[in-house]
């Protein structure tokens, strides 16, 4: 094999990087201000909520899982913070407590989901689903419906800037940190060792319920975060916030190039997934075919994204 | 013994109708009334159809799943009724127009699947965009269309022995899905390839024809269930069979299918659905708040998994 | 001084079967151990005891002069005991260096992974292999990509990159070619001189006489005998193999002698572990196939079936030249095919005994509807002409026993009166009386007209049952062994043909 055949199957990102090229490209000539730096900049904070779950999905996905309840991890965060706030008085380090426990929390129903699935064995699909529906009635018991305020620090921070660049730039930077950090560890080798052979895994001695319960738990944990992020956009509380990220963010994954059945894959991958599947639906508003074609267009591109997501996963086999 | 029995799905979902029965009676006298009944078994019948498409996939294994059936009950509803536009002549051709569609839809879920090897997850959920890029492209936003005067009484009232004609047909689709299951080549073939596809090959069954052929028939049972949804409700909307996708999947599993696949059969998940059903309602009939309703209805769900959801094998 | 490893008197049985009675070895500092015995003789259960896999019902296990607990493999693992595991320890997405470090990660200063140490360790440990790694072997590349036996060098390496003190390796040979075995063998003989000892499993006796210092060989779940190899000979370790037992008698069959087409006829078949095999099997005869494992045995019949078509040659069947695309078109065609590895080609877990065997019927009689009744007492016939002992036809496939699971798996073909029976190892892992069933069964059918092909790891079973046996070797036939050739003596010498 070539070097650099080999250094293109090695990462399954790269095919996720080309077709975000060219959609830029599409993007651009349609939408000639596409490059300023105010677009950017809101297109950016538009995804980021996105690629934030998608980078936790990621890590459930390559243990072999999958993480249904996501979407309501990010809704409850979501209300429990925002009333936190509102009982600690709104100033600072209530914010940040209230912060700190909304990131406990969705670490919280990570550990809950690694514990249903990896120790009890539930299937993963059904079992996050059904949290999923637990940890959504339990944002609706914070805050039955939509409302609430968190105080202007908190909002303006998140779309301020620090030191120049603007704040959503420095989570991008921290997330891909984080990203980077634990790629770096061996607990990255263990994810992708039991998802892809779990039965071998075991046999080398690999702890597989831990590692199946810590993939979940970071996916709580960046939930939380998408959750953080996403009050600093709304800057109010919702019960319902999260509905749509579960699929989209799985969407993300495997766009990123991440097998759905585990083993292989990256949480960068993932990230420039998220901005694929945002940048589509933007080509298709710039390029303004007929209003009614929109969603049909967007859903084809985005199906063959997803075909060419899995095909680059499985790479090429012998065998 | 007694375990044994209380683990078998069938006696487990028929227990579990009894004691929510039972319950709504408590709460609330007369919820267990004839007429309650069969509205409650009407809607379960909508469910249960949907379900028998989702559960044939489920069982042909290989991860088998579909999540476009939701955006397909929505196909079906719409195109049946601007077919049928309120006249009772058109009822035929929009069971036809609706089945068809949705039967070719499903046809190219099992395409990919089978052939390009994409996750049936992936693959239907994929498929879910551009079915719902279709429908507004047909809608073009607005609603349109409605039910046939016929088709909503055959829905709605009672026709037989207190009954609404849709019982029947459920009842009917029940029997013909016992007899594909347990008396043709094709239901020991489903059976064979879920459990093992690689030995189902190696005695010559047509492993690759019988998957696609699945979800063209999970298509079709939700296009007749779109039509059926138009006539319970007289008018669609959009977004209409959005929540058969995992309800039908909730019914499926409750119903003793194992996601695995290769096991189970149909009149467990026709319990499966009354069971959800009659406990949606239950819990509507609380008058709990939202968060009550939907926490109950999450603790209950994972209850029923631990009982008998519980993945007897590693996957290897 | 103690020896680095004692067992004695170790027990364990698996439900009603008892896989070991009396399993004693005792390996020095710095030993090549090997272990000896037929296939189901305790060899595979011992060693999964010693490596903490199997817990022991019974008996001794002293590691270091001192008894040891081993509840789980990492135990073994932490005193010192490396077990090599035929293909199960390997994941596939990954690439083959990191295999060979999974769990034992390299690591640089705070825990992080250390590229540079690990190309550094891992191109250590592969130049011992360099010259015989084969095509496309590199460590950046995932195991999925390679060759049976680029897979077994890497199992190979990751055992050793553990550093154990005791390496068990069970048929770590059984796929690699001769100078892949050498350099293997000078691999253990560096360990040795290092005071690493090894417990070698294998089948190839020469194998065993080039690199061993002792020879344990057990029977029956019982260690019978211990030699220093120096001291003894091939004659006297099949000897205590075998035991006193009478080796039995060919009974020779006559063929009915006709005129009529051959059964089966395979012309210049060609696959990618095939080169130009031609054969044919006549109504009434069981032709062996002979050789070591993995020499294109299975391939040719799984060919024949159309599972793994030909790229090349033609079959036909009665005289008549069919197109074999797949097992499909073969079972129409009377074809049947009963693999050894019955949970992976065979079993429809969870399904009742009586759905195990109608898919073959359905399907070779393209019957669309059926009722039970209609089919049931014919495959009760089926069962009953293999002495197969079950409940009823509606048990659970997972009720029965391997072997009379296995009865299953080959009624499910009597029942569709298969004229053409091609058998890959199908008695592997049964026990003596239901191999005795299939092979009186494969006799009757054969004189009913049937036509046979064999294929059988083990020698004594071939010699048995075959009228002929072709010798496979590479990909291709060596010999053919008939009448006063058909001996233990000849298929050991032709399947070592080029090879030894």
């Amino acid at each position: 094999m070539s070097p650099l055949l080999r250094f293109m199957t090695s990462r399954t990102w790269l095919v996720a990087l080309a077709a975000l090229l060219v959609l830029v490209a599409i993007n651009w000539y349609l939408q000639p201000n596409l490059m300023t730096p105010r677009v950017v900049r809101s297109n950016l904070s538009v995804f980021l909520p996105v690629a934030l779950v998608a980078i936790g999905q990621t890590y459930v996905i390559l243990a072999g899982d999958i993480d249904l309840s996501v979407g309501a991890i990010v809704s409850l965060v979501n209300v429990i913070v925002v009333s936190l706030i509102a009982s600690f008085g709104g100033d600072v380090p209530g914010i940040l407590g209230a912060m700190a426990i909304g990131v406990g929390v969705g670490i919280a129903c990570g550990l809950v989901n690694g514990f249903l699935v990896a120790v009890l064995r539930l299937q993963s699909i059904v079992s996050t689903f059904a949290t999923g529906i637990v940890f959504g009635a339990l944002a609706l018991l914070v805050m039955p419906t939509a409302g609430g305020s968190v105080p202007s620090v908190y909002w303006r921070s998140y779309g301020g800037t620090l030191g120049g660049v603007p704040v959503i730039y420095w989570i991008y930077g921290v997330s891909l940190l984080m990203v980077a950090f634990i790629a770096a560890r061996p607990f990255f080798k263990h994810l992708a060792a039991v998802g892809g052979h779990r039965a071998a895994s075991f046999q080398t001695g690999l702890p597989t319920t831990r590692i199946r319960i810590g993939a979940y738990a970071l996916c709580g944990l960046f939930s939380a975060f998408a959750a953080l992020c996403l009050t600093g956009e709304t800057a109010s509380g919702d019960p319902l916030l999260g509905q749509a990220l579960a699929l989209s963010s799985i969407l993300a994954v495997v766009v990123g190039g991440t097998a759905l059945a585990g083993g292989r894959g990256s949480a960068f991958g993932s990230i420039l997934g998220a901005i694929v599947v945002g940048t589509i639906s933007n080509v298709v508003f710039f390029a303004r075919p007929p209003f009614e074609y929109q969603t049909l267009i967007e859903g084809a591109i985005t199906l063959a994204a997803l075909a060419g997501g899995v095909l680059v996963a499985r790479g090429r086999r012998t065998q | 013994m007694s375990t044994a029995l209380i683990r078998n799905p069938l006696v487990l979902a028929f227990l579990s109708i009894l004691v929510i029965l039972a319950a709504g009676e408590i709460i609330s006298p007369g919820f267990a009334r004839g007429d309650q009944i069969s509205k409650l078994l009407t809607v379960s019948a909508i469910l249960g159809i949907v379900a028998a498409g989702q559960c044939l996939v489920v069982i042909g294994g290989r991860e088998g799943i579909d999540l476009s059936v939701g955006v397909m009950i929505s196909l079906g509803a719409v195109l049946a009724g601007n077919v049928m536009s309120g006249s009772n002549g058109a009822i035929a051709p929009a069971f036809l127009v609706a089945g068809g569609a949705t039967f070719l839809i499903g046809i190219v879920n099992g395409l990919g699947v089978t052939f390009l090897r994409i996750p049936p997850l992936v693959m239907t959920l994929g498929m879910t965009g551009v079915v719902q890029g279709g429908l507004t492209v047909i809608t073009r936003g607005i609603p349109s269309g409605n039910a046939a005067p016929a088709l909503m009484s055959f829905v709605n009232e009672p026709l037989f022995l207190g009954l609404p004609g849709i019982l029947f047909i459920w009842a009917l689709i029940g029997v013909l899905m016992w007899f594909l299951l347990r008396r043709t080549d094709l239901g020991y073939a489903i059976y064979a390839m879920g459990s093992n596809e690689r030995a189902a090959t190696l005695v010559g069954v047509p492993v690759r024809f019988i998957r696609v052929l699945l979800y063209g028939l999970s298509g079709l049972f939700a296009g007749i269930t779109g039509v059926l949804v138009i006539g319970y409700t007289g008018n669609s909307f959009v977004s209409v069979g959005d929540q058969y996708m995992l309800l039908s999947i909730i019914a499926v599993v409750i119903g003793g299918v194992s996601l695995n696949g290769g096991t189970g059969n149909y009149f467990g998940v026709m319990l499966g659905a009354i069971a959800l059903t009659l406990l949606q309602s239950v819990l509507t009939t609380l008058q709990l708040e939202s968060w009550g309703r939907q926490l109950t209805f999450g603790v209950v769900l994972v209850l029923l998994m631990l009982l008998y959801g519980r993945s007897k094998r590693q996957r290897v | 001084m103690a020896p680095l490893l004692d067992v004695a008197g170790v027990a364990k049985r698996f439900g009603a079967v008892t896989a070991l009675s009396d399993g004693a070895l005792r390996v020095g500092t710095g030993e090549i151990h090997a272990l000896l015995g037929a296939n189901g003789s305790g060899k595979s259960t011992l060693c999964k005891i010693i490596a903490g896999a199997v817990a022991r019902d019974a008996g001794v296990l002293q590691l270091h002069g001192a008894d040891a607990v081993l509840k789980h493999p990492r135990d073994a693992e932490r005193l010192g005991v490396g077990l090599f595991y035929q293909e199960l320890s390997l994941v596939p997405q990954l690439t083959v260096a990191d295999n060979i470090f999974l769990g034992h990660e390299r690591t640089a200063p705070l825990g992080f992974l250390s590229a540079r140490r690990k190309r550094a360790d891992v191109t250590a440990l592969i130049s011992r292999f360099a010259p015989v790694l084969g095509d496309g072997f590199s460590p950046d590349v995932p195991v999925a990509r390679l060759a049976a036996d680029q897979r077994q060098i890497v199992e190979i390496l990751k055992v050793l990159s553990r550093k154990p003190k005791l390496i068990i390796f069970d048929e770590a040979t059984a796929a690699l070619d001769r100078r892949q075995v050498a350099i293997f063998f000078d691999v253990l003989r560096e360990l040795r001189a290092e005071g690493v000892s090894s417990i070698f499993i294998s089948h190839r006796m020469d194998e065993i006489f080039a690199v061993s210092d002792r020879i344990t060989v057990m029977r029956n779940g019982v260690t019978v005998a211990s030699f220093a190899t120096a001291d003894t000979d091939q004659d006297a370790v099949v000897h205590a193999m075998v035991g006193d037992a009478p080796l039995r008698e060919r009974i020779e069959h006559p063929r009915p002698a006709n005129a009529a087409p051959a059964r089966i006829t395979l012309t210049s078949g060609t696959s990618r572990r095939l080169h130009g095999v031609s054969l044919s099997v006549g109504a009434g005869e069981i032709l062996g196939l002979g050789g070591l494992q993995g020499q294109g045995q299975s391939v040719l019949l799984q060919g024949l079936f159309g599972a793994a078509p030909f790229t090349n040659g033609t079959i036909a069947i009665d005289g008549k030249p069919v197109p074999v695309r797949s097992p499909a078109a073969a079972v129409r065609h009377g074809v049947a095919y009963v693999s050894g590895d019955r949970g992976r080609d065979a079993a429809l877990q969870g399904r009742s005994i009586f759905e195990n065997i109608a898919n073959a019927t359905l399907v070779r009689e393209k019957r669309r509807v059926f009722w039970p009744r209609q089919l049931k007492p014919r495959f009760e016939e089926a069962l009953k002409q293999l002495n197969t002992k079950y409940a009823s036809l509606d048990a659970p496939i997972g009720s029965l026993s391997g072997g009379n699971q296995q009865k299953v798996f080959i009624a499910r073909w009597l029942a569709t009166g298969a004229k053409v029976l091609l058998l890959d190892d199908p008695a592997k892992g049964v026990d003596l009386g239901a191999k005795a069933d299939f092979f009186s069964l494969a006799r009757g059918l054969a004189a009913e007209g049937a036509g046979i092909v064999f294929y059988a790891s083990d020698d004594a079973e071939l010699l048995s049952v075959c009228d002929r046996i072709l010798v496979f070797n590479s990909g291709r036939i060596t010999a053919e062994l008939t009448g006063s050739t058909l001996t233990s003596f000849h298929l050991t010498k032709a399947a070592y043909g080029e090879a030894a």
